[in-house]
């Protein structure tokens, strides 16, 4: 538990000492929502909740493409594969939920009628998903610049796609939408439940993605064999 | 040449000569105090380091040689190709404790991928690697990272072996004042010079108390006195008994050395020392 904590903790401190990073980690979702703010307020809230997945998913790539040479070193020092995704996914869920806190205030001051409850699960979602999703990436693509321009694809599909198709459940970021369409429109309950469903089931899913890959990448190999100090 | 530079090279000789650490470290200390309570010039006072380093041999003897341990790293039959291109072709190096292995070869003949091959990070064609005890391995670069303090570092590698903060933080200092560094400022890693990031990157590779330790060109941007303590540094950890592998390009190290691998693609070797051990045979 210790080494899980320790590789949190550094995580956090990594991304809370790149200032630049952060303030554009909240500039992002704020542009999302004014940007759309003139228009209908779902919308703005929306594209707010994207914004914050767009922006943790990427530090999500970053941190992973990072550590990418020091982690097979930390595996020789005595950390397991789990001890360091899980840890820097713990990491990254703290920076994602600290950055969502302003967010989740914003429309909250700006006097909107939502169901408040419902933008937090919302919120909760769209970090929940965005930080081994950012990760997957990072680890399936070991230069940023690929992984940027997937981030960039997956997020515009998020946006263009038609929420009620069948496709759009396909998308990682489709719970918090479903969600927000419940906080912001009262909708009936429906919405929440599938939305919960489906960022549970997305998140899942993408942790066992990211542990497989980590877990591939930082195996013990078949051809060294160690044996105790004699 | 001045005094300090004078002493450190008549050090570097002594460790070089084997002479025990002890008497090593008295006749220095003597030396200096010779030179700042007398004055003058080093090399009128004493002479050439090596010859006054040789005349101390002559005197006092040498330090028995550390007799080699059983096999800690055994490699054998590596072989590794990257699409048609064969880089490493039945590569074999055993290394005792004790002892220090030099992988020497021309550049892209395969040192770095042999040394990633025994650490288990790339996966060879063919042959294996039997480690007995802890594994410690320092990359040529990267290792380190970007946005941590150096006692971060000490502390994350610590916290792998299960030490607790002020230990590891402990460790990591005194690992690294060997290399000449005082590594508790408050300077994040990638502000640290090219040299002193390397002396972070060689102290963690030492700090989980290795058994067999695999360096890849660890001296990049070393300054001279970094270098002399480098390779003390690793005689120390020879005589504690690691078995240690070392890639280098700089030969006229290989003195300091135990066996050598050359990993050079040809079957001209005549300039080795004995004890060299053929990769491509």
């Amino acid at each position: 538990m210790n080494r899980l904590l320790t590789v949190a903790e550094m995580t956090l401190r990594e991304l809370l000492r790149r200032r630049g990073v952060l303030l554009l980690l909240l500039l992002m979702p704020l542009t999302f929502y004014l940007i759309r703010r003139d228009a209908y307020l779902g919308q703005s809230v929306r594209s707010l909740l994207l914004g914050v997945g767009w922006a943790v998913s990427t530090a999500a790539l970053f941190a992973t493409t990072a550590a990418r040479e020091l982690e097979p070193r930390l595996r020789l020092a005595g950390y397991r594969p789990h001890h360091l995704y899980l840890g820097r996914m713990l990491g990254l869920w703290t920076v994602g939920l600290v950055i969502s806190v302003p967010f989740f205030l914003l429309p909250l001051v700006d006097g909107a009628e939502l169901r408040y409850a419902g933008l937090a699960a919302a919120m909760l979602c769209s970090v929940g998903v965005a930080a081994p999703f950012g990760m997957l990436i990072g680890a399936l693509l070991p230069r940023e610049l690929e992984g940027t321009l997937l981030l960039l694809t997956v997020v515009t599909v998020q946006m263009l796609i038609d929420p009620a198709g069948s496709g759009a459940k396909l998308t990682p970021f489709w719970s918090s939408r479903e969600i927000a369409t419940w906080a912001v429109d009262h909708t009936d309950e429906g919405y929440l439940s599938r939305g919960a469903l489906h960022g549970l089931a997305v998140t899942t899913l993408l942790v066992l993605g990211v542990a497989a890959v980590a877990s591939v990448r930082l195996r013990r190999r078949r051809h060294l064999r160690h044996l105790p100090v004699g | 040449m001045n005094a300090d530079d004078w002493l450190r090279t008549f050090t570097a000789e002594l460790h070089q000569r084997r002479v025990a650490a002890d008497a090593a470290r008295h006749v220095v200390a003597e030396a200096a105090t010779h030179l700042r309570e007398g004055g003058g010039d080093p090399w009128v006072v004493f002479g050439p380091p090596h010859q006054y380093a040789a005349a101390i041999v002559e005197s006092i003897g040498t330090a028995p040689g550390p007799r080699p341990g059983p096999v800690r790293l055994h490699a054998r039959g590596i072989t590794k190709r990257y699409g048609r291109r064969t880089v490493l072709s039945d590569a074999t190096l055993t290394v005792r404790a004790g002892q220090i292995a030099a992988v020497v070869g021309a550049n892209g003949c395969g040192k770095s991928t042999f040394l990633r091959i025994c650490a288990g990070l790339v996966s060879p064609d063919a042959g294996e690697v039997t480690i007995s005890g802890r594994l410690g391995y320092c990359p040529q670069s990267g290792g380190t990272a970007d946005f941590l303090l150096a006692d971060e570092h000490f502390v994350l590698v610590g916290a792998g072996q299960g030490v607790a903060r002020g230990p590891a933080r402990r460790a990591g200092r005194a690992a690294a004042r060997q290399l000449g560094w005082e590594a508790g400022g408050d300077m994040l890693a990638r502000h640290l010079s090219g040299g002193t990031r390397q002396k972070l990157n060689l102290t963690m590779s030492t700090l989980s108390n290795p058994d067999v330790l695999l360096l890849d060109e660890p001296y990049q941007g070393f300054d001279q006195g970094t270098y002399v303590n480098f390779w003390d540094q690793l005689a120390r950890l020879r005589d504690a008994g690691k078995a240690i592998v070392v890639v280098t390009h700089l030969l006229n190290q290989l003195d300091r050395v135990d066996t050598v691998l050359d990993l050079t693609p040809t079957p001209q070797s005549g300039w080795l020392a004995p004890g060299v051990q053929g990769g491509h045979p």
